[in-house]
């Protein structure tokens, strides 16, 4: 048999074992195929910015007509829900406790100011200990309270300059559209990068890496043969988490699908390389999975634009995000899901993807020391 | 002669012989103690939920003095930032597509001179609706601009022809407990909740499979030793090593990136010491009820993960449907969030989140209970 | 006290289906080395783990050291020390470190059992070794640290499975001198093993096949009943052809191949060495010498697991 025809062999063998042994064990079948999917269904869910019925206090000095339309007006949607009526110091006490998010503070003289055709001035309380959620909150009550004022001097009628807002690729502004790609792409990676980190590691533990060794089985071909069937399994976790997410959450598919699959699969070998990687070097399963957790767990989740946009990190940190494959990944993903994006205009995400699987490949093959040292 | 033996130095003993063996794993040690550290400074400054300097593509057909105005007053305040004229909307979908731009802000030809006609214009705002956070800040501002300007005009118009201008709503924000919005205050908490479930859930459900898989759990189990003690033991160095890698975290939290602490640190040590007794009881339980590492590690990652994910870490919890949010009760890291967040940003006291450090307490110690009585009956 | 250490009596262990020991009933008498044989599978070890307290019985009853295993399994582990078939202490601490965790695991503590560690450090020739990291100790070494782990808190009965399986020769030997001078002290021994020339150490002997207890005696008494006849010792080249026309042939009651001959059992009255010889090499053997032996447990062993279960009942 010629040296290539040997190899293929080889790494047909090495490949086909390791089939067995997912067989054999079901918890890894279900670990790959059902986690994915379930954990998608749960975040897809769960994992959203969109508040409604946020808790506010109302604190109503004035107790005048204007004052509870002014309160009526900031409640009677969906956005806000007056959870109590009263002073400053429960305020504080309820939001302290996370009962309520904001207050609104109508001053007393708020109907009298009014009357005499000066403005009337409120104050918008908000929690600042969360952020996002503070922004969305002030840009809420803001756009509800500049509403009643447009209301009572009847401004409705041609206001002279008009803001007329698009929204592309998610005109309805739904969270799912955007984390729906993000979480996919996360929960590709933990699971590849746990699943081989597992399987090495554990072969050296039970001690049969010795047994490996004493055959002619090549670095490349264990390599090889171990990552195969974990990859046909990704790709079929792929499908099954757009499948989930095009159906269940309405992320549609605008671009090519073909090319999807491809970034998806050039994202797997990278990712399922780097548990593999740890793999090798850590030869205790504890060592292995803490490693494997911590440098994919929270990289993944914050460094790959899938929660906080890279732009808005220093520097540093988006250089340090260049090497995270997660990060190409999510942008082709909600690229070509959300805006249709072509080849043209990933073939940067494509070829980075490319890099890394490659050269994570290799440094899991040279640290593969085939003496037992 | 038979000694019964004394409780004490039996749980001395598997303790010490813990501690020891955790302490002796140099690369553990790095995992649970440099990482946790080195992840949080790192993501401290990653993780900004602060929208600016979001690039605006502007689309000047009027080109006029008072456009150009407009356009330089909006860009002021930083938010948005100049990413570049274009001058046809092709150009914009392009871009946006792309992410060179997030959004595009569109002036109609003759703009300035409709105005002065006392004609209405309209501006246009395009969004990149892929990042619905992103798009709400820039609608937002773009909104608030126009709209003050807009109400500008009117007055001036009104007070032209003599007619006294209607009063309006003035609505001043206050944010109260972290003024400037700044998000490490609020993220540095939830990189630290994060780190912890991750090291004692994941370490302590491996702990017991490890010895069982290595074989030395059968000389322990003929020893006169109580299970339970051996339970114990598991816990304690994780137990150790969990709190000071909060102080850890805190400390440089404090230093580096200004974590308030306005609250009692009395309080923050009891949460935290509650807390890791329930990720810690969970570990337990986890690794009482598998036979292999592998299992015990999945099982504690297939807790973990939804536990970050869906505890308000990330994420607000009242934007959950109703029933996650339910689920969320059975959730310690989402109590011991609140409790970081409400008494390092918000001052809050015991009488505020009394009952959550109750929870987190209850939730360690049922964890624990269920953990030695499954251990007891396996043996057996 | 009771004179008996270890009482089983119709002792039985299922695993779902699969009856792993079958009614089993013995005694040990205190300081006596017991020792237990059976071919890999046939139910030592789990035997042992039920009179450890470490597996429950599905039937009958045991009593170590005087206490009930089922009811009383701590007091049990208090009074026993175990060593098991695969090395079982902690790799990545230091041999002193084990030491002391089993010692506080027996409720040891304080300056007496700093003069026991070390007492049990000499005794096992581990002084010079107190320190070194237990994973770095060659097999023979560690086998040392085993026992003295398990006789630190001087246990009424020591359980060894193994002990000496994979160690070399002279720490064999050294190893079985330990045993015997616990064993004079008053320690009772309950040993299972797979070197039968050690098992000829044992006071008494019994013999597992399929989970039941098929043989129990000292070995002299043993080898008199399950060999009854004369053994001679066969050595040559081409015996295996020679042999098998040597069986079946009356007077000849077993030929077993034993190292690099053979081990046949004859009927003293019909064969011996010369008749034995004359006729392997009409057979076609060559270089044929025939030496009459003693008969060793591996012919126990063999006459008693090679011959059908119904032909035997204790």
């Amino acid at each position: 048999m010629t040296r290539p025809a040997r190899f293929l062999v080889r790494v047909g063998a090495m490949a086909s074992k390791e089939v067995m042994h997912i067989r054999r064990d079901p918890r890894t079948l279900y670990m790959a195929l059902a986690m994915p999917v379930v954990m998608l269904l749960i975040f897809g869910f769960g994992v959203s910015f969109d508040m409604d019925h946020i808790p506010l206090v109302a604190l109503d000095g004035d107790h005048s007509v204007a004052s509870r339309a002014l309160v009526r007006a900031v409640s009677a949607g969906h956005e806000f829900t007056v959870a109590a009526d009263s002073d400053e110091a429960t305020a504080l006490r309820m939001i302290r406790r996370g009962q309520a998010l904001a207050a609104l503070a109508i001053p007393a003289g708020y109907q009298r100011e009014l009357a005499a055709g000066r403005d009337g001035e409120v104050q918008l309380i908000v929690d600042g200990a969360d952020g996002v959620v503070a922004n969305q909150i002030l840009s809420k009550i803001d756009g509800l309270v500049r509403a009643e004022s447009l209301r009572r001097i009847d401004l409705a009628a041609e206001p002279p300059l008009q803001v007329k807002v698009f929204t592309l690729f998610n005109p309805e502004a739904r969270s799912a559209l955007f984390m729906v790609p993000g979480l996919a792409v996360y929960l590709l990676a933990i699971a590849a990068v746990l699943l081989t980190a597992l399987t090495v590691s554990g072969e050296w533990e039970r001690g049969s890496m010795e047994q490996l060794f004493a055959s002619p089985v090549g670095r490349l071909e264990i390599v090889l043969g171990k990552l195969l069937p974990y990859l046909g399994l990704g790709m079929l976790q792929l499908l099954l988490v757009v499948a989930v997410g095009a159906v269940i959450f309405d992320v549609p598919i605008r671009g090519s699908a073909s090319l999807l699959f491809l970034a998806g699969f050039l994202f797997l070998v990278g990712m399922l390389g780097q548990g593999l990687f740890i793999s090798v070097v850590a030869r205790s399963q504890l060592v292995a999975t803490q490693a494997g957790a911590l440098s994919s767990l929270l990289p993944s989740l914050l460094l790959s634009g899938m929660l906080v946009p890279i732009e808005n990190m220093p520097r540093i940190l988006q250089v340090l995000s260049s090497v995270i494959p997660a990060r190409y990944f999510v942008h082709a993903m909600r690229g070509i899901m959300l805006k249709g994006s072509g080849l043209p205009i990933l073939w940067t995400d494509l070829v980075a993807l490319t890099i890394f699987a490659l050269a994570i490949l290799v440094l899991a093959t040279a640290r593969f020391r085939r003496r037992l040292a | 002669m038979i000694v019964k033996p004394r409780w004490s130095v039996q749980l001395r003993a598997i303790m010490r012989k813990e501690v020891s063996q955790t302490v002796r794993d140099r690369r553990i040690m790095f995992m649970l103690i440099v990482a946790p550290l080195l992840q949080t400074v790192v993501f401290g400054f990653a993780v900004d939920f602060q929208f600016d300097h979001v690039p605006t593509l502007v689309v000047d057909h009027d080109a006029s003095p008072q456009s150009r105005k407009h356009i330089r007053r909006l860009l002021a305040d930083g938010t948005l930032r100049d990413a570049g004229h274009a001058t046809e909307l092709g150009e914009v979908q392009r871009k946006l597509q792309t992410g060179d731009a997030a959004a595009a802000l569109v002036l109609p030809a003759g703009m300035a001179r409709t105005l002065l006609a006392q004609r209405p214009a309209e501006v246009q705002v395009i969004l990149d609706g892929g990042d619905p956070n992103r798009a709400v800040v820039v609608a937002g501002a773009a909104s608030r601009y126009f709209g003050e300007t807009a109400e500008a005009m009117v007055k001036e118009r009104l007070a032209a022809h003599g007619i006294v201008p209607p009063p309006l709503i003035r609505a001043t924000p206050r944010i109260w407990f972290n003024p400037s919005l700044k998000t490490p205050p609020y993220m540095i908490p939830g990189v630290m909740t994060i780190l912890l479930v991750i090291t004692t859930t994941l370490v302590t459900a491996m702990g017991l499979a490890r010895e069982r898989e290595m074989g030395t759990l059968e000389q322990v189990l003929v020893t006169p030793i109580r299970p339970l003690f051996l339970l114990v033991g598991k816990m304690t160095p994780f137990l150790v090593i969990g709190c000071f890698d909060v102080l850890l975290v805190l400390t440089a939290g404090v230093w580096i990136f200004g974590v308030p602490l306005h609250g009692s640190l009395l309080l923050v040590a009891t949460g935290t010491v509650f807390y890791v007794l329930s990720t810690l009881g969970i570990g337990l339980l986890i690794s009482t009820v598998s036979r292999t590492q592998q299992q015990a590690f999945l099982a504690g990652f297939l807790f973990a993960m939804p536990a970050i994910l869906l505890s308000g870490v990330m994420t607000p919890i009242r934007a959950m449907p109703l029933w996650l949010q339910v689920v969320t009760f059975f959730n310690p890291v989402r109590y011991y969030i609140e409790v970081l967040r409400a008494v390092l940003l918000k001052g809050a006291g015991l009488v505020d989140i009394w009952w959550r450090l109750l929870a987190l307490l209850g939730f360690g110690l049922a964890l624990l209970t269920i953990a030695s009585l499954r251990f007891r009956k396996r043996v057996a | 006290m009771s004179k008996l250490s270890i009482e089983a009596v119709h002792l039985s262990r299922r695993f779902g289906s699969f009856l792993a020991v079958d009614d089993v009933s013995f005694s040990v008498a205190r300081g006596e080395i017991f020792g237990y044989l059976g071919a890999n599978g046939a139910g030592k070890s789990t035997t042992i783990r039920m009179l450890c307290g470490l597996l429950a019985p599905t039937a009958g009853q045991a009593r170590v050291a005087g206490f009930d295993v089922k009811s009383e399994p701590e007091s049990v582990k208090a009074s026993i020390g175990y060593m098991s078939q695969k090395f079982s202490l902690y790799l990545d601490l230091p041999v002193r470190a084990n030491i002391e965790f089993f010692g506080g695991a027996y409720g040891l503590s304080g300056p007496d059992f700093a003069a026991r560690a070390d007492e049990v450090l000499r005794l096992c020739d581990l002084a010079q070794e107190r320190n070194a990291i237990t994973g770095s100790l060659p097999g023979g070494i560690r086998q040392r640290l085993a026992l003295g782990c398990a006789i630190l808190h001087r246990p009424a009965v020591l359980f060894l499975d193994e002990p000496t399986a994979g160690v070399d020769p002279v720490s064999r030997r050294h190893f079985w001198r330990f045993i015997r001078r616990l064993a004079r002290e008053g320690t009772t021994i309950f040993v299972t093993t797979h070197y039968l020339d050690e098992a000829e150490y044992c006071g008494r002997i019994g013999l597992m096949v399929d989970g039941r207890l098929v043989a129990l005696d000292t070995p002299a008494a043993l080898k008199k009943r399950y060999v009854p006849d004369q053994v001679l010792a066969v050595r040559g080249r081409n015996l295996a052809e020679a042999a098998a026309s040597l069986r079946g042939r009356p007077g000849i009651t077993a030929v077993e191949p034993f190292g690099a001959g053979l081990h046949l059992q004859v009927v003293a009255e019909d064969w011996n060495a010369d008749s034995v010889a004359h006729a392997l090499t009409s057979a076609g053997a060559q270089a044929v010498e025939v030496e009459s032996g003693e008969p060793t447990l591996e012919d126990v062993f063999l006459a008693v697991v090679a011959r059908p279960r119904e032909a035997r009942a204790l």
